[in-house]
């Protein structure tokens, strides 16, 4: 499965990951480009339901960062 | 929860991940991501159409009420204590939920069986895989609670639709 590219869903806390996304960008870190960020306001904000719509739209793995 | 309840239906709890990481924290961001993806790979891609029933019955779990109030109430009962004044160790709270977790997405494996056609309890066990004395049991609560409704015998077997 090394072709595989899963393609990965990731909802990330505004204060937190998502800063902290935004600085790995900022600072030039490489990370694979699979990911695609959904903003919100804080991790309690994801309901499970949001994560199995997810799966069920085309995903192939979720990240919840908090 | 929803990392247990993939794995119950057999989508696998590595598609879901959780990380903390602060806004400081750049590089433990791009190694999480990386740990992530290399997992998500691991597992191949999800195949929709074989989990199609799966996923219809784990969106009907997480949006089920039982479970709600079950996850919305964690904190009261096992820190603060039921209404009577009694708190709950954090085991048994998880081995209560676990049980409800397992109970509603077998129900709605059941009900989506239902509403894709199947009829009898015989049917609906080969539909889901769960075994015959199981259905039978989870659809007299299905019944109780009006989302299931028995249609009389057809060829001496008992007949079920989902309302």
């Amino acid at each position: 499965m090394a072709d595989f590219e899963p393609k990965i869903l990731a909802f990330l806390c505004n204060w937190c990951a998502y800063a902290g996304a935004d600085l790995a960008g900022v600072s030039r870190l490489q990370y694979p480009s699979n990911l695609r960020t959904v903003r919100v306001m804080c991790s309690g904000r994801v309901d499970p339901a949001f994560i199995v719509s997810a799966l069920k739209e085309g995903w192939d793995g979720i990240l919840v960062g908090g | 929860m929803t990392q247990r309840l993939f794995d119950l239906a057999g989508i696998g709890a590595e598609r879901l991940h959780l990380a903390w990481v602060s806004s400081a924290e750049a590089q433990r961001f791009a190694d999480v991501a990386t740990e992530v993806i290399s997992k998500v790979q691991e597992k191949g891609p999800l195949d929709r159409k074989a989990f199609a029933m799966a996923l219809g019955a784990c969106e009907m779990t997480v949006n089920c009420e039982t479970l709600r109030w079950l996850v919305g109430k964690e904190v009261k009962i096992t820190a603060k204590g039921d209404v009577y004044g009694r708190s709950w160790p954090v085991a048994r709270y998880e081995s209560v939920l676990n049980a409800a977790l397992e109970r509603e997405y077998h129900k709605s494996l059941i009900y989506l069986a239902l509403k894709e056609g199947g009829t009898s309890v015989r049917d609906i066990s080969e539909r889901t895989g769960l075994a015959l004395k199981h259905v039978s049991y989870l659809l007299a609560d299905l019944e109780k609670t009006k989302q299931v409704e028995f249609r009389g015998m057809q060829e001496r077997k008992p007949v079920f639709a989902a309302l």
